[in-house]
């Protein structure tokens, strides 16, 4: 279970990652696209076309934020309770709560533009939090100590 | 029992709980969201009877007491125009399925051969008899009226008032044109796929006394695979008139998002959805947002000097109106909108909305659950998420006032169908200018809007997002007549799919 853990820990770390790189990306490609002649607006994002092949970048970012990064911070969770190591549940909650504040964050950043910002700040915390999570079992297997006399010296 | 083993025990059991904890509500949440074989909008949510007791004469036992299958229910394919009134027009449509091949065809389906479908028309008080055959629409096909306050076995939506007509299947729609003005028709079965492939059509009713203007055009913007278009054309619209000449340009939106509208020189809005805004004035420096389904009724004049009016619809694509050959630069698109809260003059609304018999709220969010089985963030109409979404209950002659508003974070053209409703406010700042009546209203984020409308044209009537895209995740709502029941159910044989 600690490397089921640390697995999926790091898989929400990596995650991150790649939502940025899919933004970007995307981003990119639409500049790319704009400045070739194409017209983005509501009726072309509404439309299930692909205008550009960066637009995949969106439709990533979009699932991986509403499906796949949650499923597997509640994976996390459940496992957590599993692994035997002090503060492992408390790193995964944690890990959780930064994701679905982050998902929210995304959502409100439609209407408000400025909590856009605080969603590409949020990512970096939940980046650092869940390599921080991952980290803390690894030490945890490579000390090799039982759970009861296990001391985690990091900050918690 | 030592108390090591108890808490060796503990140490076991408590993960295992916390597990079931976890996994149990969401088993169950996912559990409740999957949809029987067959079901009727009846069965759907719960009722809202808007602050009214309801009518227990004429309610049922089972469900919701709706007045499902209760013995004093009428069917709702006996809402009907006058069967002995013979046609004043007669159409026939043939639905088809193809394959786009770019180019001239970008439509994934057409009607008899095109998309859009035939234009129609017809005098305000004439009978307008559409015969739709579907040839090869494997989904199945409907036709809708948007806009048009038919009876509601003529709404032409799968599963509530018809079945979706199979491929080699026939269905004849019959209804009075009584409102001058502008509308269009599209497919309401698998809607989001069909009205974005092209499975739509211009529908215009001109008053007796005829139009001012003595030319008469009809735009239907419409977005095909990412390509903007105007009738069907990746072109602009040129329409040749005299200069002087003042013409009038029904712009209707088939996409599923807000469009702004401008002209060169200045435009003046005739009507909105159909209905005349009284005494309207020259707008210039200001566009008008039409929102997905909408229409706008323009009057432009054709410049004296040998150029053209400009109407763009949207940055990408115009139309221009003017001597052959004539053209002129697009106008820059303007910084402010048309405020038609106060645009025109006030006009007698024909009912009192001060004295609403029924209230309603309409709070569209956006919340995580499942639909169907699948996990999301979904839209939500007053906290509640398909199908548990509320059914709006009225009794014919109720006065309706609803309150509407978007705590979702994104735009939501609303459409409720078989009744035009008046704006009363947007955020609280009442309406005063010409009356503003809408079928499809543009709900943006974070936008509040009172609305009233006259419980007029019993039956049942869906109440939605015209976001095509919303509506297929879940963001309908329906508004029924106490007394009124459908035989008519969602998915089942024919896989009725309204949305």
């Amino acid at each position: 279970m600690k490397t089921a853990y640390k697995v999926l820990a790091y898989l929400v770390a990596a995650e991150v990652a790649i939502q940025a790189m899919v933004m970007v990306w995307a981003i990119a490609g639409l500049g790319k696209w704009v400045d070739g002649g194409g017209v983005l607006d509501k009726a072309v994002m509404e439309s299930d076309a692909s205008p550009f092949p960066e637009v995949f970048g969106f439709i990533v970012h979009g699932i991986n934020g509403t499906f796949v990064i949650p499923g597997i911070a509640l994976l996390l969770v459940i496992t957590s309770f599993f692994t035997k190591v002090r503060g492992a549940i408390k790193w995964a909650v944690i890990v959780f709560v930064l994701v679905v504040v982050q998902g929210q964050l995304g959502f409100l950043g439609h209407e408000i533009a400025a909590v856009g910002a605080l969603h590409g700040l949020t990512a970096l915390a939940l980046l650092v939090t869940a390599l921080y999570a991952g980290l803390r079992i690894r030490r945890a297997q490579r000390s090799n100590i039982s759970p009861s006399e296990e001391r985690v010296t990091a900050p918690v | 029992m030592s108390s090591a083993g108890t808490q060796r025990r503990v140490r076991v059991v408590l993960p295992v709980l916390a597990t079931v904890a976890i996994l149990a509500p969401l088993t169950w949440m996912w559990l409740a969201s999957l949809m029987p074989p067959a079901y009727s909008v009846m069965d759907m949510g719960y009722p809202d009877y808007g602050g009214v007791q309801p009518d227990l004469t004429t309610a049922g036992h089972d469900h919701h007491q709706l007045g499902h299958r209760s013995m004093s229910t009428r069917s709702i394919t006996e809402l009907i125009a006058d069967p002995s009134r013979p046609a004043d027009v007669r159409v026939d449509l043939v639905a088809r399925q193809q394959q786009p091949t770019g180019g001239p065809s970008l439509a994934r389906y057409t009607l008899n051969g095109t998309s859009p479908g035939p234009e129609i028309r017809a005098v305000q008080g004439q009978l307008v008899e559409v015969h739709l055959r579907n040839e090869s629409v494997g989904a199945g096909v409907t036709l809708h009226w948007h806009g048009v306050d038919v009876p509601n076995a003529m709404d032409g939506v799968a599963g509530v008032t018809q079945d979706a007509v199979p491929v080699g299947g026939e269905f004849t729609y019959r209804f009075v044109a009584d409102q001058a003005g502008s509308f269009w028709y599209h497919s309401h079965q698998v809607s989001n796929p069909q009205v974005a492939g092209g499975l739509f059509g211009a529908l215009m009713v001109t008053p007796k006394s005829g139009i001012a203007q003595s030319l008469d055009v009809s735009a239907l913007a419409h977005t095909y695979g990412g390509v903007h278009t105007v009738n069907g054309k990746a072109a602009d619209l040129h329409v040749p008139a005299r200069p002087g000449q003042r013409v009038r340009v029904r712009v209707t939106n088939t996409d599923n998002g807000p469009m702004e509208v401008w002209s060169t020189g200045s435009y003046r809005l005739l009507a909105i959805d159909g209905s005349d805004v009284h005494e309207p004035s020259d707008v210039s420096g200001r566009s008008l947002t039409l929102t997905a389904g909408a229409r706008a009724d323009l009057e432009v004049q054709v410049p004296v000097g040998g150029s053209a009016v400009r109407i763009q619809l949207s940055k990408a694509i115009a139309v221009i109106v003017g001597p052959s050959g004539s053209n002129t630069p697009a106008p820059p698109q303007p910084g402010e909108k048309l405020n038609l809260l106060t645009y025109g003059t006030p006009a007698p609304l024909g009912f009192d909305p001060t004295r609403p018999t029924r209230r309603f709220d309409y709070v569209i969010g956006r919340r995580p659950g499942f639909i169907r089985g699948r996990p999301g963030m979904w839209w939500s109409i007053n906290g509640h998420i398909y199908p548990n979404v509320p059914m709006f209950v009225v009794r014919k002659g109720d006065v309706v006032v609803t309150h509407i508003e978007n705590r979702s974070s994104e735009v939501h053209p609303m459409h409720l169908h078989g009744h035009h409703l008046v704006v009363l406010a947007r955020n609280g700042v009442p309406a005063t200018g010409s009356p503003w009546r809408v079928d499809s209203l543009n709900v943006a984020a974070g936008e509040s809007y009172d609305v009233a409308f006259v419980a007029n044209n019993p039956g049942i009537w869906m109440d939605h997002c015209h976001n095509l895209k919303h509506s297929a995740d879940g963001m309908v709502a329906h508004l029924m007549y106490e007394g009124f029941d459908t035989p008519y159910r969602i998915a089942g044989p024919v896989d009725n799919q309204p949305e």
